[in-house]
């Protein structure tokens, strides 16, 4: 991971002509591929589309589609920082995603790059985004550049066949662009550092306000994800109530951290947390990470017709995060059996990385509340199928 | 949801190694207040280094727990993160409250509650005092996320801890 790391670093320090010249290609190279379904479909509404997306487009050695899923694990911890380190914003994603999704990923990208001046001093080359002050305008001039490289992309891209794609990722940056302020014009390629905004009918044309309102602006639609974020947050309209609720929610999870840790230094008397046991634990969510599909198919092939019969009921009450009593009766053989398996090769082991990728596969359905209605279901035969191996040994 | 696993097992791992550095220093048996401090603090710095260092909060908790001179920080982050503190002094502006008068409008009543909200916030959030109001929200965001992720990775710790200890309820 590591190494992964590291070139991510020396990645990141392409100028932004390479970056461009980058993305133009991946361009190409969707377009052969027809396959802007096949390219990896960032999650809605999540920051982590941002990472996804930046992967794509400024890692030119992993332009073949089939590389996005090895590339996740990989690269997507070292891109987490790229947003905020001031780098030219990546182009728009496939226009497959839909435009909320969209406006999610570049707004986000967009309010992510307000970093501090050291952050991006080591970092940038000679690009207009160097010209970086902390000013009113320091996020406006992020948007201004971003504009001015989708502009000059469209304009390369223009001559090729490709002129259909280009065309939409402008309108769908426009769209977006155009999000803030409704007339906010599209940025000169001479003029970088300026954002011109044009004023409404009825409203003040003073350089202030109009900055002040597009700061205003800018603050509310980040409001807007907070909205998201925050449960029971979308009743509420004011500005006040919502701070209210997101002030309840914060001070909420920092007191759950508090009584996890309480509970934590409560269950070991020392410290160590059975180093082997945990290891062995925190190593499997990341092979389950990647291979869970893979996996089932053996397990499916092998799975009785009762196992299914067996799996489905335990679906439906291990989905539900209150019944504690049916977890532990799910997660009890599989303690055994991985002690049993533990020192056994890494092929038999496998079926127990499956276990801990759906342990925990399960705690993100019970709290995330996002279930993908088939996946799971698959990773709980491939549960159940050891555990019922071992009650029939035991027999 | 990848880049959520991802981030949880780095986490994950970065914990754990903090806490067995930790255990190893210290060899004399820890109060329960204690260790459940050394926990905590652990699983911050973990979360806040997971974060690279992007935002602004996990710079003032690393320089935080820095400063209180803890011994699990090491000493590469200590230079660092004194200079972002700095960097975050002297970036503070306080704004003069000149409320003179008492002002009966709705609208300035309505700012004042905001004000006082986003003043609550920005003391909840660490090294939220000097942060402009631009970027309070979007560190907001982060903040909230990265909690969600630790107490997630805590509780199935949590749980997987009481199973080894209690296999067979």
């Amino acid at each position: 991971m590591l190494h992964c790391l590291n070139s991510n670093a020396s990645g990141s320090e392409m100028t932004v002509l390479e970056r461009q010249r980058a993305t133009i290609k991946w361009q190409h190279n969707n377009n052969h591929h027809q396959g802007y379904s096949s390219s990896s479909s960032p999650s809605p509404s999540s920051s982590s589309s941002i990472s996804l997306v930046q992967v794509q487009s400024s890692s030119p050695t992993c332009l073949a589609a089939g590389a996005w899923p090895k590339l996740d694990n990989n690269f997507l911890m070292g891109f987490t920082s790229s947003p905020s380190s001031g780098f030219p914003l990546p182009p728009p994603p496939p226009p497959t995603t839909s435009a909320a999704s969209f406006d999610l990923n570049s707004a986000i990208s967009r309010t992510s790059s307000c970093p501090l001046p050291s952050l991006a001093e080591g970092k940038e080359t000679t690009t207009p985004n160097n010209k970086r002050k902390t000013d009113k305008f320091h996020n406006t001039k992020v948007v201004a550049s971003d504009n001015d490289n989708k502009d000059k992309r469209v304009k390369v891209a223009a001559p090729n066949d490709s002129a259909t794609v280009g065309k939409k990722g402008t309108q769908a940056c426009g769209d977006n662009s155009n999000k803030d302020n409704s007339k906010v014009s599209e940025v000169q390629n001479q003029k970088p550092d300026y954002i011109h905004v044009r004023a409404r009918r009825g409203q003040a044309t003073d350089s202030h306000s109009l900055a002040e309102r597009v700061r205003r602006e800018k603050i509310s639609e980040r409001m807007k994800f907070l909205q998201d974020l925050v449960p029971g947050c979308n009743k509420i309209t004011g500005k006040a109530g919502m701070l209210d609720e997101i002030i309840n929610y914060v001070q909420s999870l920092q007191r759950q951290v508090e009584f996890l840790s309480m509970k934590l230094a409560a269950v070991n008397p020392r410290l160590d947390f059975n180093m082997d046991d945990l290891f062995t634990r925190e190593v499997f969510p990341a092979c389950a990470a990647s291979f869970p599909a893979i996996e089932m198919s053996p397990n499916m092939a092998n799975t009785a017709s009762y196992l299914h019969f067996n799996s489905s009921q335990q679906i439906d009450a291990g989905i539900n995060p209150q019944d504690i009593s049916l977890r532990r009766t799910i997660s009890a053989p599989v303690s055994a059996p991985e002690t049993f398996l533990d020192s056994s090769c890494f092929t038999q082991t496998l079926p127990s990385s499956t276990w801990e990728g759906d342990f925990q596969n399960l705690y993100s359905v019970a709290f995330d509340q996002a279930r993908a209605a088939s996946f799971p279901s698959q990773l709980f035969t491939g549960l159940l199928e050891p555990s019922n191996l071992k009650m029939e040994m035991d027999m | 949801m990848r880049n959520q696993r991802s981030v949880k097992q780095e986490f994950l791992r970065k914990w754990i190694t903090g806490l067995r550095r930790y255990s190893c220093d210290e060899k004399k048996n820890m109060s329960f207040l204690e260790r459940k401090k050394a926990i905590k603090l652990s699983a911050d710095i973990a979360m806040a280094s997971t974060r690279d260092k992007t935002t602004r909060w996990s710079q003032a908790l690393i320089a935080n727990a820095s400063s209180s001179g803890d011994t699990l920080t090491g000493s590469s982050k200590n230079n660092s993160s004194r200079s972002r503190k700095k960097m975050l002094m002297m970036r503070r502006r306080r704004p003069k409250v000149k409320s003179a008068k008492k002002e009966m409008s709705a609208s300035c009543i309505a700012k004042r509650l905001v004000q006082k909200r986003t003043r609550k916030l920005k003391n909840l959030l660490p090294g939220g005092e000097s942060i402009d109001e631009g970027c309070l929200v979007e560190e907001t965001l982060d903040y909230i996320e990265s909690l969600r992720a630790q107490i997630e990775v805590m509780r199935y710790l949590v749980t997987a801890s009481q199973l080894i200890i209690n296999p067979y309820p």
